[in-house]
């Protein structure tokens, strides 16, 4: 499984979206607001996910916040920083 | 909205980092000092230790009770002293307690529970002094107290709505005295739900400054001694009880309400219970947690409702110490009324683009017969007290 | 001073969701008990189930609440909605939440990331939900309740301290109505806490069999829409609140008031009830209709608030008249402290 499918399990498994599948959510779907729906709330439990799931820190909202706007920008940070 | 009766304040006490009792907090508020460093008590496994402003007491022989309900006592000891009363004389008295906590009332040993998961038969001491250590019922009890005891677990805004509500308890007539505030220890599993947040600050906390990163943790009590008019008789008080607001955002769990609705409300209320308006306010000893949120929004509000009302944030010398901090600001906010003065807003050193309202960087007299103190607290909770000059 | 009006009545536990299903309880005496795990073992306990909570809220709106404020949401829908209409002004409704215990299961699961992943992996959204106000929180944001909100923790006396505040905030005008409630659950680990303090389990609350220990574990939550007005009380009227302790003064209990017992099958706590009612007093207790919980006297408030809308005790006890007398639920805690509730028909 690529990262970006990884994350979208997670993104259903763990922020309990029971009314959606991994698979209607699509790489370039906004996280937040409209799209997802995801708040501040779940924007600091996917910084403790990442970390779980993959072992990359996301060490602050600075850092965070271009990396947690789709699924698409997130697979992309998480191999930068693994490659890094 | 009706007007209600004064309630008079007669004694105070503290204990928090920056000073065991009131005059030694006071002190070393207008000296500008402050001393946050990672906790002695506990460690935790981040790379970079997070500071806390812990009390030094150690509380040393007492593993009856939670260090929550230790802070307690030591202020509410200063608090009866200070408005001049003993054990022996409240005896014959109703006396409530009142008093705001979120780790004193939190079954979270971590000990015990590992050893629980690990299906070891882990002791009970710590069940059993959980048990005892409910924040105003071991005060009640270290007292012989028989009057209403409600520990406020509002987060925090505990410890202002611990003294909003002891005071609607003392105009009912429900008793002749009351202990209000809050208390609230360091605690391992709070420290890290708030680095979880991402709401804790790796340095010392710099409230309503540009460069603010978040909170520091602290701990401490604060507790008032607040009294019926037919009881305190002649003697003097050290201040009134005027206005008391409370509302809830119904927004966001954690986060507060963009235009900061609750707060405006909040304030709104205290002030016409008060009688008064932005011109009567000496100062404001704001929240100010120095998270990002909280300052953004509440210099918004302070800005509106408060313009060009002097305040500060006393989170800078003693840690956000949560269910305590509305009990601990409540008496600074009263002794500094008395002074005529608030001292500098420390850590702060500049304003962000979107702040129109910023805190005194320096001593500052103040004028005025009315504080205020206030508090915004997780679930969207804001409480408002203000405070009138008394006559000591 | 009009007192309180019971206007509202919502509540979930051990045996059943609403009204009926506890009315049916009283009558039939107990509520049956059921198997409930913890590491390593299992006691009998009243569990309450919150699947009806799907009738008022969406699944995605309940992804983050956990059982504990499920509990409060369920008892304070149900408590609305039994009031009926018109629905009270939301900015000039209080809300109270009494909570012994608060949310147990989500702070030992906040401590499990804790100890599974290290500090680094604190689930920042166990955390929030552990907080004993989350509960009062996540119920005024769905109900979009902006008045006054306000968590209290008093242990046994967790209902009667808080009721001080409903009182208060109605006599001082700061709203019209409160939504007032208790709650509390039976986790695992409280359950394994049970086990270990009273290794002889039991199967049936006996309330009056002062000097025995047979409390079973209850959870579940009692909501109250209350009003100061003085109109129609459609459940009575809560005419006195009072706390106090007995081993400082003991309580003036007035024999010719009917008891409903706060008496749970804790012995530690039975013997006051012995030593200090009038002997001539006559008493119900219905613990076993809903456990042993530190908010136990929220149910008694709902026997009391039936009693007043029957003009009877529920039939299970006779179905005595109530015959013009007062109500007064009574709660001794551990310590001899104490809490009072009047109740009267209007």
């Amino acid at each position: 499984m690529d990262i970006k499918e990884q994350l979208k399990k997670i993104l259903v498994e763990e922020l309990n979206l029971e009314d959606l599948t991994p698979e209607e959510i699509t790489d370039d779907m906004a996280l937040f607001g409209e799209g997802l729906g995801l708040d501040s709330l779940d924007a600091v439990e996917l910084v403790v996910l990442v970390q779980k799931h993959f072992g990359v820190e996301i060490k602050d909202m600075e850092e965070g916040r271009p990396a947690l706007q789709t699924v698409a920008t997130l697979a992309a940070f998480i191999e930068k920083k693994r490659q890094g | 909205m009706k007007h209600p009766v004064p309630v008079a304040v007669t004694g105070l006490g503290c204990i928090c980092a920056a000073g065991k009792t009131l005059p030694e907090t006071l002190a070393a508020l207008f000296r500008g000092e402050r001393a946050p460093a990672p906790s002695r008590r506990f460690a935790t496994s981040y790379p970079t230790p997070f500071p806390v402003f812990e009390v030094t007491e150690d509380f040393a022989g007492r593993d009856d009770l939670l260090r929550t309900s230790l802070l307690a006592l030591a202020a509410a000891g200063e608090a009866l002293a200070d408005a001049g009363w003993s054990r022996e004389s409240l005896r014959p008295l109703r006396v409530g307690v009142c008093l705001g906590t979120t780790v004193g009332s939190a079954m979270n040993n971590e000990d015990f529970y590992r050893e629980y998961r690990q299906g070891q038969e882990p002791s009970l001491a710590p069940i059993r002094r959980f048990l005892h250590s409910n924040p105003a019922a071991s005060l009640a009890k270290e007292y012989s107290f028989d009057g209403p005891c409600q520990t406020v677990v509002n987060a925090c805004s505990s410890g202002s709505d611990a003294v909003g509500l002891a005071g609607a308890w003392i105009r009912a007539g429900i008793c002749d005295l009351a202990l209000a505030g809050g208390a609230d220890e360091l605690c391992r599993t709070t420290c890290n739900g708030f680095h979880a947040l991402m709401i804790a600050s790796d340095a010392p906390v710099t409230p309503f400054d540009r460069r603010r990163k978040g909170l520091n943790l602290g701990e401490g009590a604060g507790v008032l001694v607040l009294e019926s008019e037919a009881l305190r008789s002649s003697r003097p008080a050290r201040a009134f009880l005027r206005g008391y607001g409370a509302a809830c955002d119904a927004y966001h769990l954690t986060a507060p309400h963009p235009d900061g609705a609750g707060l405006k409300r909040a304030l709104r209320e205290a002030l016409t219970e008060a009688g008064a308006t932005a011109q009567n306010i000496a100062f404001v000893n704001a929240h100010g947690t120095g998270t990002v949120d909280n300052d953004r929004v509440e210099s918004r509000v302070l800005a509106e409702v408060l313009p060009n009302v002097p305040f500060l944030s006393t989170k800078g010398y003693t840690g956000h110490t949560l269910g305590a901090a509305g009990g601990i600001e409540a008496a600074l906010t009263v002794a500094c009324l008395e002074l005529g003065k608030i001292p500098a807003s420390i850590g702060f050193a500049e304003p962000d683009s979107e702040q129109r309202a910023v805190p005194v960087t320096r001593t500052t007299t103040v004028a005025g017969d009315l504080a205020i103190s206030q508090s915004l607290a997780f679930g969207g909770n804001n409480a408002v007290l203000v405070f009138g000059r008394g006559a000591r | 001073m009009n007192g309180m009006a019971i206007q509202g009545i919502g509540l979930v536990g051990g045996f059943g969701c609403g009204r009926d299903a506890f009315a049916a309880a009283l009558s039939s005496g107990a509520a049956p008990t059921r198997p409930a795990p913890f590491a390593g073992g299992e006691i009998p306990a009243l569990l309450a189930d919150t699947a009806p909570l799907t009738r008022f809220v969406d699944k995605r709106a309940l992804r983050r609440i956990d059982h504990f404020s499920r509990l409060a949401l369920l008892g304070a829908h149900l408590a609305l909605e039994d009031a009926g209409l018109p629905v009270p002004e939301r900015a000039r409704l209080g809300l109270i939440v009494a909570t012994g215990y608060g949310a147990t299961a989500t702070t030992f699961a906040f401590l499990d990331t804790v100890l599974d992943g290290g500090d680094a992996l604190a689930s920042p959204t166990h955390f929030s939900s552990s907080v004993h106000n989350a509960a009062a929180a996540h119920t005024a944001i769905l109900l979009g309740i902006t008045g006054p909100n306000l968590t209290v923790s008093q242990f046994e006396m967790s209902v009667p301290s808080a009721l001080f505040a409903a009182q208060g905030w109605l006599a001082e005008g700061r709203v019209d109505a409160v939504l007032f409630g208790g709650v509390d659950e039976a986790c695992a680990v409280l359950r394994y806490c049970w086990h270990r303090f009273f290794p002889e389990p039991s199967d049936v609350i006996r309330p009056f069999e002062f000097d025995r220990q047979s409390a079973v574990p209850g959870e579940g939550a009692a909501f109250f829409l209350l009003t100061g007005d003085s109109g129609k009380a459609r459940y009575g009227r809560i005419t006195e609140v009072r706390q106090g302790n007995a081993a400082v003064r003991p309580p003036l209990l007035d024999e010719a008031l009917l008891y409903l017992l706060g008496a749970d099958g804790h012995r530690e706590c039975g013997a006051s009830y012995h030593r200090y009612l009038p002997a001539s007093a006559r008493c119900a207790a219905y613990a076993p209709s809903y456990g042993s919980l530190p908010v136990g006297p929220a149910f008694d408030l709902v026997v009391a608030g039936l009693v007043c809308r029957d003009d009877r005790l529920p039939s299970g006890a006779g179905g005595e008249a109530l015959a013009g007398r007062e109500l007064c639920c009574l709660k001794f805690g551990r310590g001899e402290d104490y809490g009072v509730i009047r109740v009267a028909r209007d």
